[in-house]
């Protein structure tokens, strides 16, 4: 074993030992990074779910006030609708005219009033539902009230044009889409589900690695400083590129392994998702897999070598915070821009703009496109914007005032 | 007469508009324990860390047996101040991570640590996580680190500041012995009454520049008095310069930031970092 490779392992290796005993490192990291995608792909949908079964088997009090309608009544079938019977109040302008009712639905008294009065000539209807926007219990009796209507709706057109010695079907929609609107897409399942991840895969992997790289950045570099500690290392024999590099490295792997672990827990959230058929798993060529993960190593050596550099800079652990919080910043956006940027279009220079290339790149590999002129530039864009990172990085670690002080 | 182990030549050391040192010329020999004696901001520090080659200085040279020091710095072992033990390893990791980056296999380190800490009475304490090691434990402990790779010098950057009575002597009874077993110490402190007790020769930094280097009894020909104190007091008679931190000028920017948000004193006047 090279010396170089000796100090620098041992130095990760002591680095990784030291962050994983703090428990709350552990669950910031690895616990939450692992279940964030299954609570929200299928906790929240269950949760969503039971909590509509719970509303559709609620019995909702609605008053029906003017004229009383059979047919309608016999589309209410079924609704769980409980009607109290009423007059029409006097003196409202028009049936959406609220009046005097506000005060019942606002205490919540009735889920919803619905109006009804037949037209003079007994052929058409006019009716409004006066509901609270702002309780579940109203907004569902109004749509299960308007699904009763729209089907006596269609009975009372239906009827009409047989009346008129009319076919309904031919009448009411006389052009049709052919066949099933699913079979027409030429991508596959799997370039579909590509496509859907790309629009949030690469922002989770650059807002992930951003961010959980923030905490051990800190920790190794301020930290070390403010606890007294890195005086000791610096006097070790080894030089301030090889501790640089082992402290990379703990870093790197600390948030590489919190981003597989979101990785993994979206992939298993999608798997379980795609057993339901509301999304595939991405089919990706071996080329794109592997560049891919050339991607996210380039994007990470840049971003960790960026924050432990700024995390350096600073004489605290607060001044690092401050340093690096809004430093963030300046990766979540490009993240969040390079998402609406049209791949199909796209000119070549968005390929030269460092984080905004890799993220493209990532996009671009998931929907399986391997463009070799995008390929060339982003790569070769990342590996000079990676080195200056990693430049920058040393030059802060060779810094003399990292232990001045006169005493 | 031996070579000796640690030559500095001319030795400056210049932060910013702060000579920090000027012109130091010092020759460690082997099996001495030198007191480097000083009072706050003095420049004991900023020697220390140019001998034990975390600093460049910025004129003259530190040679190891002939060699750059900064290359050599396998063969010190290293006390700071500060201790730099991680509170979330044990005493024995703590020891064993130095120990492996200076390539000493793990039973090694182990046999001699425990030769050590037998000394020093911390063998107990090595499995325990330093988190909640007392001042003189922690002193203790980075001492053994320093120790455990078997360095030829041994450099202590105040090594019983803020240690109870008991802890102090355990480090200055260990320095003793280390010294009669050959071993060579170079030991930063501000008490004139420690290093004489425990230094084979003073060397007196004030002001960044060496005011005296021999034993306690040169220093005293020397100097014409009758005891130590005295000697210090008329070798460093002249006015002790500020610290680095305390000439540091304010930024503009922080400058009119200050201004902006700072009160003022009940006497109406300007609170001033710079006063």
């Amino acid at each position: 074993m090279s010396n170089s490779w000796r100090f620098i392992s041992t130095i990760a290796k002591k680095e990784i030992i030291e962050f994983v005993r703090d428990w709350r490192t552990l669950l910031a990291l690895i616990v939450i990074p692992l279940l964030i995608f299954p609570a929200l792909f299928i906790a929240l949908p269950l949760l969503l779910q039971s909590e509509a079964a719970e509303l559709d088997a609620l019995d909702l009090e609605v008053v029906w006030q003017g004229q009383i309608n059979d047919e309608l009544q016999l589309a209410f079938n079924e609704s769980n609708l409980l009607f109290t019977y009423e007059e029409m109040p006097t003196g409202i302008e028009n049936l959406s005219d609220i009046g005097d009712d506000d005060e019942r639905l606002r205490l919540q008294e009735v889920s919803a009033i619905f109006r009804l009065t037949e037209d003079g000539n007994a052929s058409s209807w006019k009716f409004s539902i006066l509901f609270l926007s702002t309780s579940e219990a109203s907004n569902e009796a109004r749509n299960r009230i308007l699904n009763a209507i729209t089907i006596w709706e269609s009975g009372v057109v239906n009827g009409t044009i047989v009346e008129a010695g009319l076919d309904p079907e031919t009448t009411l929609d006389p052009v049709t889409w052919d066949g099933d609107i699913n079979e027409t897409d030429a991508a596959t399942k799997g370039e579909q589900a590509g496509l859907v991840l790309s629009l949030f895969i690469p922002m989770v992997i650059a807002i992930w690695t951003a961010s959980s790289a923030i905490q051990p950045s800190i920790d190794m570099t301020a930290g070390e400083r403010e606890r007294g500690t890195l005086e000791a290392l610096l006097c070790l024999p080894c030089t301030r590129m090889q501790l640089l590099a082992g402290k990379w490295l703990a870093v790197a792997t600390i948030t590489s392994t919190g981003v597989a672990l979101q990785i993994g827990g979206l992939l298993f959230a999608i798997s379980y998702l795609a057993s339901s058929s509301v999304i595939g798993v991405p089919s990706i060529s071996i080329a794109s897999a592997i560049l891919l993960l050339g991607a996210v190593v380039i994007f990470a050596i840049m971003v960790v070598a960026f924050e432990l550099a700024l995390a350096m800079k600073a004489h605290s652990v607060k001044e690092a915070g401050s340093l690096l919080g809004p430093a963030v910043l300046f990766i979540i956006f490009p993240a969040l821009f390079t998402q609406v940027l049209n791949l199909d279009s796209i000119e070549e220079w968005w390929f030269a703009i460092p984080l905004v290339n890799i993220l493209l790149a990532m996009r671009e590999l998931l929907l399986d496109r391997v463009i070799t002129e995008h390929v060339v530039i982003w790569v070769a864009t990342s590996v000079i914007y990676a080195g200056l990172a990693a430049w920058f990085a040393a030059r802060q670690f060779n810094r003399e005032d990292l232990v001045a002080s006169i005493s | 007469m031996n070579k000796p182990l640690l030559t500095l030549t001319g030795v400056a050391k210049r932060f910013d508009e702060v000579e920090a040192l000027t012109h130091v010329d010092l020759d460690i020999n082997s099996g001495q324990v030198i007191g480097l004696v000083g009072g706050n901001g003095a420049g004991k520090t900023t020697l220390l860390r140019l001998m034990a080659g975390v600093m460049e200085p910025t004129m003259g040279t530190i040679l190891f047996e002939g060699k750059k020091v900064s290359t050599m710095r396998s063969k010190l072992g290293v006390v700071p101040e500060s201790t730099g033990l991680y509170s979330r390893l044990t005493a024995w990791e703590n020891i064993r991570y130095h120990s492996r980056m200076y390539g000493v296999p793990d039973d090694i380190a182990w046999n001699r640590v425990s030769h050590f800490a037998n000394r020093l009475d911390l063998t107990d304490a090595l499995s325990r996580h330093t988190k909640g090691f007392s001042r003189g434990m922690r002193q203790k402990t980075a001492l053994l680190r320093a120790l455990a790779h078997g360095p030829d010098i041994l450099l202590l950057d105040e090594p019983t500041a803020g240690l109870d009575v008991t802890s102090a002597r355990t480090v200055r009874s260990l320095v003793g012995k280390l010294r009669d077993e050959g071993g060579t110490v170079i030991y930063s402190t501000h008490h004139l009454a420690e290093a004489q007790q425990v230094c084979d020769r003073i060397v007196i930094v004030h002001n960044g520049t060496i005011r005296a280097d021999g034993s306690p009894t040169q220093l005293l020909e020397q100097t014409g008095k009758d005891n130590l104190e005295d000697a210090y007091v008329a070798l460093t008679s002249d006015k002790a310069r500020a610290r680095k931190e305390d000439n540091k000028k304010e930024g503009k920017m922080s400058k009119w930031w200050r201004r902006l948000l700072t009160g003022r004193t009940p006497n109406n006047q300007e609170v001033s970092e710079d006063e």
